[in-house]
Parts: structure tokens; C-alpha cells; sequence
């Protein structure tokens, strides 16, 4: 090898980190996000008729399967509220962007959101793991980050990261109102769980410790998203003998349960997490035998999915009006609430919104939101759901029974009697 | 003991599956000389067919055929089309073009069919029979291991006795010899990746009804474990790709049963390590050590 190349390198990379970080201070320079406040000032993303906010979601690779539907639904919410008038004005422009599930490219296009698109906001990007990689990023540069669509508690973490809002029920407050439910309508008997070998499983074990004391399952099972094959673990709780199992699962992983439960000839009452407890999702993998297998199960929500419910019924008819006609399950739901729920915020923002506006309006504590229960939202919870009711199925139909918990803040559920929110103004949000 | 009965048994029927696809890729790295990246989104696509077909006749058997064939197929295709404009001068050319062939067809699948998983089922039941009172091997995995192993003993017999067989293995070989001497090696290397791609296409048919059902990615893991198995066993090893494969299927659900699920991947990575290290050519390789 000859020295030439070698002497010239260094001489080379210095000039190339030289231009670089010439360039990356220009760009700093250019576009550095205001973080608001200036009401003078349009905040980014704000025109005087459209408010252009983004996403990130899996569109594409595996979590697609269960998940897709879900920015579709806030899309065809958007176009139903810009038709009838926008927020104060403003049409919602909602950027979509895939990252396939992947932290690294959810990196990637949340940069190219807030730097090239210029949103005014996240909304609802899509998973623990993928947007955990851009949590400080968003508050860093002070980009309002609402309602993260995951159940994990690191989005209510006000002091830590004031610029970001979670949706889901918490695992923890899930976990507790099922072990209560378990408690109450199935005592004495034997309780185990399957859980993702992530936060989703340590969060929702904690919750069920948190009621039924520490310990007190008779085996607790995890499993790998990687591997689809959990004959070890069910046979594993078939043979403990457990005879009700709580699941934190994600839906594919309920159905695999499930599915291999039935093979092994193992019978058993299940509950799971509302994030792997859609009927409709569940019924499209399991396939015929879903209502047969599924008679019984129990699982938590807190959004208005029920037949006959008016909150239903309108996203029925804007899913059939402007989603073309999309099916209809739990994920329809949530997108829609998640889009109603960002209007109602945008609305309490002002005229004028900004950055900062939406957060306060966000942390005053006076969204109502669509829920079953009431927003948790305030100075010192950045969690919205802190309650959830209890579905059951029967005869292939998941509905409601009239059980609600509510969060007691101290490691337990109670009762909760309130009504749920009605709908208003037929579902556009006004200041 | 009855566990240890029990993950053995629920390994070996996974493993027959990990060995048929492992066998693919030998069969292609024989045929080649390239790991064929894209194994396993063709064989999804493959597995599309055989669901339509399926869903059409009413038959699972005609299905079946019908993947071998659309597996078949889908080799020509790729080889014919894609592959050959590979440059030899460096294997990683080979590997980027697979690579770009599978985000094609993944694309291409969840264009036309979407990205919902479909359930399969299967023609034998999944109940594990019950052997003193423990549960053991279903109908559906004695299936698969008679299918695979029966398999494995056919291509055997195609390699060494026949004279396809002969002229598949010289052109692997010493192509520049078996031209001269008047094989057509070019029309050898398409029959090796038509055989490839049809073995493959079968192992996925198989793999699918045991999980979650049918989607662009049912394959993903498949090949990841695979390729594992084909690297373990030696990747111009068909008895390596058989027992490897059979071998990674028990590691897992042992360690997934007796230590956790989060722990097999490193299980099987550790596996991969050790062997590389002892004998970088896989445990049954004939050569020395891996000449590409």
C-alpha cells in the first residue's frame, strides 16, 4: 500500500468536518424552532387557514398488521372537521410518515417533520420502543408531543418532558383494574401472566402485583415478538395450572395465545391489555373459530367502541363518509378520538395558537375529551387516561358490562360511577 | 422430565421447518455460490399463490402444488431476470441485489393484498397427541418432520444418483471444467435456484399455519433462523442444513422454556459464535474453511 493516500486522508476529513459543521450551523442558524409565545409571530406550522401537524406511524413492516388503520381513521376525522369549518378557522393538515416500526427511521422522519414540514406538533406517534428514540429530541427543540399512542408511563413525566402528552391508559392502571376485576369476579382462583418482554410486561406485572400483592401469580411467562411460538410458554402455564390469565400482549400475540392454548386443549379464562384486546382485530386472526374461542375473554377500554353508543355511531359515519368505508374495529376508534381530542386542544389554544398556547391549554386540565372516563390531564399529570371499564365477549360481540376503575393514585383501583362524556356539537370541538 | 419431553418434541417439529429453509439456501449457495437473501420473500409469495389456490379449490393439496410450482417459478424469475447480472467480483453485490428483490416484493405483496395477516390452517390437526400424559407431536408436526426428512432423502438421491444430479453438483463445483466438458452450467445454476426457491417456498407453506397466519413478513424470522441453521451446518451441507436445523429448533425452545424467551435469540447468536470459532466452515463442511 502506498503512503500517499494515507497522508492525504486526515488533510481530507478535516475539510469535510470543517464544511459540515459550516453547513450544520447555517441550518441551526435558519432553523432554530420558536418555542412559541411571541403572539405577534406565527408559530410554526400555523398559517391563518391551516394548522399542518405530523406523525409517525407504522405503515408498512410487521406492527403494520395491527396498527395501520389507526392514522387513517385521524386522516378521515380531519377531513369530516375541516369540512364542517376546521378550528377557529383552520383546516388540519396531518402529515402521515411510515417508520416501519423502526426507532432508527422514526428518528429520521420526525427530524424531517419538525425541520423540513415545519410542523406545529406530533400527534400521536405510534409505539414504546420508536418513540422513545425521539422524546428528547421533541423537547429539546420544544415541539409540542401529544398523545403518544402507547400505554408506557414515560410519557407522564411533566418535570422531566413538559412538551410531552400520552393517550393510552397506562399499563400499570390497566393491570390494576383487571387484577380488581380477576380479584372480584374469579376469587380463589389461580392468576398467571404472558407479557412482552419489555416495559409492556414489567409495567402491567407491576400493576397486578400492586392488587394482588407481590408474588401472589402462580407463573408469570414472557415472550419475544421475534419468535412466534409460544408453545413453551402456555404449556409452561397449563402445566402450573393457572385458570386466569392476564395477558400484555399485542393483539397478534392474544390470537397466538390463545390459538396455541386451544391446541394444547388448555382451557382457560383470559384477560388482556386493551392494546392486544380488539374483537375485530383478534377475529381476523384466529379466523373462523374466533367467536368460539374468544366467548368470555375480557379486556379494558377506555374509548367510547360500542354498538349504540352515539361517540360510535358518529365514527361510523365519518368512517364510512370520508375512510372509505374502512373496517371498523378499536383502532377506528382510537384514531378518531386521538383526532377529536387534538381539535378540542387546539381549539382551548386560541386564535392565535402557539407551541407553548396548545400545552398550557393541554395542562390546564380542561379537555374534556371522549372518554369513558374523565382526562387525567393537569400542571402534574401528563397522562390522559387513568381509569378504564371492563368489555367482555359474548356471542362474538365485545361490549361494555358497566364496570369502571378509576386510578385510587396509590397502587389500587376503585369503582367509578361517573357518567362517560356525551357527545357535543356532532364531534367538532369549539373554543 | 415431562417439560423436557415436552420442548423437545414442540423444538423438533419447528426445527424440520428451520432445516427445509436452510436447506434452500444451501441448495443456492451450492448452485451459486450467493446466500440468497431474498429466500424468503419469494417463498411469501409463493405462499400467496398457494392461499389463493386454496381459497379457491377448497384444497390444500392443490395449494401446496401450487407453491412448489409458483415457488419454482419464482426462482427462474429472480435467477433469469435479477441475479445473474450480479458481478462475481465481490459476493456483496449479490446480497445488496436479494436485498432490493425483497423490498420489492414485500411492497409488491402489501400493495396488492395489504399488510392484514391471514390465517391459514392446516390440513392436519395442531392438538399434540398425548403420550403418558404428556403432550408430544401433533399430526401436523409428524407431517412436517416426515415431509422435510422424506424430502431431504429425495434431493439426496437426485444429487447422487442421477445425472442431472452429477451435472448440478459439477457445475457447482469446477464450472470452467464441466463446460468444457459440455454442461451447460449456465441452464445449471437456473435448475439449482428453481429447486432452491421451491424447497424454500415449501418451508414457508409449512411454517405458516404454526404462527399468527399470513402477512408480506410471515418469512422474516424464518430466514433469520435459517440462515443461522445453513451457517451452523455448513453452508454446502444438506445433512449440516437437516441436523442444524433440527438442532436450532431444540436450542430455542429448551432455552425459551427453561430460561425465557428474551434469552433464545442470544442463545442461538452464542451457537453461531461458538462454531464460527471452532470450525468456521459450519459443523459438517467438507472444506477446510469457506472460500467466499
Amino acid at each position: 500500500m502506498s503512503h500517499a493516500p494515507t497522508r492525504s486522508a486526515p488533510r481530507r476529513t478535516v475539510a469535510a468536518v470543517s464544511a459540515a459543521s459550516a453547513l450544520l450551523l447555517a441550518m441551526s442558524a435558519c432553523s432554530t424552532p420558536s418555542g412559541g409565545g411571541d403572539p405577534a409571530e406565527a408559530a410554526p406550522g400555523v398559517t391563518d387557514d391551516t394548522v399542518t401537524i405530523g406523525t409517525h406511524q407504522p405503515l408498512t413492516g410487521p406492527a403494520a398488521a395491527g396498527y395501520s388503520s389507526i392514522s387513517a381513521a385521524t386522516t378521515a376525522y380531519f377531513a369530516y372537521l375541516n369540512e364542517n369549518g376546521g378550528v377557529n378557522g383552520r383546516e388540519i393538515e396531518y402529515l402521515v410518515k411510515d417508520d416501519g416500526y423502526n426507532p432508527a427511521n422514526t428518528q429520521t422522519v420526525v427530524r424531517e417533520l419538525v425541520q423540513d414540514d415545519e410542523v406545529f406538533a406530533i400527534l400521536n406517534g405510534l409505539g414504546t420502543p420508536t418513540h422513545t428514540a425521539v422524546l428528547d429530541y421533541l423537547n429539546q427543540n420544544e415541539v409540542p408531543d401529544l398523545f403518544v399512542a402507547s400505554g408506557s408511563t414515560s410519557w407522564n413525566q411533566p418535570e422531566e418532558y413538559p412538551w410531552t402528552f400520552g393517550f393510552n391508559a397506562d399499563y400499570v392502571t390497566e393491570a390494576e383494574a383487571l387484577a380488581q376485576y380477576a380479584d372480584d369476579e374469579f376469587a380463589g382462583q389461580s392468576v398467571c401472566m404472558l407479557g412482552q418482554d419489555d416495559d409492556f410486561g414489567d409495567e402491567f406485572l407491576e400493576g397486578l402485583e400492586n392488587v394482588l400483592g407481590e408474588g401472589s401469580l402462580a407463573s408469570v411467562q414472557r415472550y419475544s415478538v421475534s419468535n412466534q411460538d409460544v408453545v413453551a410458554q402456555i404449556g409452561a402455564m397449563q402445566a402450573a395450572g393457572c385458570e386466569v390469565n392476564m395477558l400484555a400482549t399485542v393483539n397478534g400475540f392474544t390470537a397466538l395465545a390463545i390459538g396455541t392454548a386451544a391446541k394444547l386443549g388448555y382451557q382457560a379464562q383470559w384477560m388482556s391489555s386493551s392494546s392486544g384486546g380488539d374483537y375485530v382485530t383478534l377475529a381476523g386472526f384466529l379466523g373462523e373459530a374466533a367467536p368460539l374461542l374468544l366467548e368470555g375473554f375480557v379486556t379494558t377500554n377506555y374509548l367510547p367502541y360500542a354498538p349504540g353508543n352515539e361517540w360510535d355511531d358518529l365514527f361510523r359515519q365519518i368512517n364510512d363518509d370520508y375512510n372509505d368505508g374502512a373496517p371498523f374495529d378499536g383502532n377506528t376508534v382510537f384514531g378518531m378520538s386521538v383526532g377529536y381530542l387534538f381539535a378540542e386542544a387546539l381549539a382551548k389554544a386560541g386564535d392565535n395558537p402557539t407551541r407553548q398556547g396548545i400545552v398550557d391549554a393541554i395542562a390546564s386540565g380542561d379537555l374534556v375529551g371522549n372518554g369513558l372516563v374523565p382526562l387525567a390531564f393537569g400542571s402534574d399529570s401528563h397522562s390522559a387516561y387513568k381509569g378504564v371499564s371492563i368489555t367482555t365477549v359474548t356471542a362474538g360481540v365485545q361490549d361494555f358490562i358497566g364496570v369502571t376503575y378509576v386510578s385510587d393514585g396509590d397502587g389500587g383501583v376503585e369503582p367509578y360511577d361517573g357518567d362517560a362524556v356525551p357527545l357535543e356539537n356532532d364531534g367538532v370541538p369549539t373554543s | 422430565m415431562d417439560r423436557l419431553l415436552f420442548l423437545l418434541a414442540t423444538g423438533l417439529a419447528r426445527g424440520a421447518i428451520f432445516a427445509l429453509f436452510a436447506l434452500a439456501l444451501v441448495l443456492i449457495w451450492r448452485a451459486a455460490r450467493v446466500v440468497n437473501f431474498a429466500q424468503g420473500a419469494m417463498a411469501v409469495v409463493a405462499v400467496y399463490v398457494a392461499f389463493a389456490v386454496t381459497g379457491l379449490t377448497g384444497s390444500y393439496w392443490i395449494g401446496l402444488a401450487s407453491a412448489l410450482v409458483a415457488g419454482g417459478l419464482m426462482g427462474l424469475v429472480v435467477e433469469r431476470g435479477v441475479m445473474r447480472f450480479a458481478s462475481h467480483a465481490s459476493p456483496l453485490s449479490g446480497v445488496i441485489i436479494a436485498i432490493g428483490v425483497v423490498m420489492v416484493l414485500q411492497s409488491a405483496l402489501g400493495i396488492a393484498f395489504g399488510s392484514n395477516t391471514r390465517p391459514m390452517e392446516a390440513p392436519f390437526s395442531e392438538s399434540p397427541i398425548v403420550i403418558g400424559g404428556v403432550p408430544v407431536l401433533s399430526p401436523y408436526d409428524l407431517f412436517v418432520l416426515i415431509l422435510a426428512v422424506g424430502l431431504m432423502g429425495v434431493l439426496a438421491l437426485l444429487f447422487t444418483r442421477t445425472s442431472l444430479g452429477l451435472q448440478l453438483r459439477a457445475s457447482a463445483f469446477a464450472p470452467e471444467v464441466s463446460r468444457l466438458l459440455g454442461v451447460r452450467v449456465t441452464r445449471m445454476v437456473t435448475a439449482g435456484w428453481v429447486l432452491a426457491s421451491a424447497v424454500g417456498a415449501l418451508a414457508a407453506l409449512l411454517l405458516v399455519p404454526t404462527e399468527l397466519g399470513l402477512n408480506p413478513h410471515s418469512a422474516d424470522m424464518l430466514f433469520v433462523s435459517a440462515f443461522t441453521v445453513a451457517v451452523v451446518g455448513g453452508l454446502d451441507s444438506p445433512p449440516g442444513a437437516l441436523i442444524g436445523g433440527l438442532a436450532v429448533g431444540v436450542l430455542i425452545s429448551l432455552v425459551t422454556g427453561y430460561l425465557g424467551a428474551t434469552v433464545a435469540p442470544i442463545a442461538v447468536l452464542v451457537l453461531l459464535v461458538a462454531v464460527l470459532l471452532v470450525r468456521p466452515g459450519g459443523l459438517f463442511a467438507t472444506t477446510e474453511a469457506r472460500t467466499a
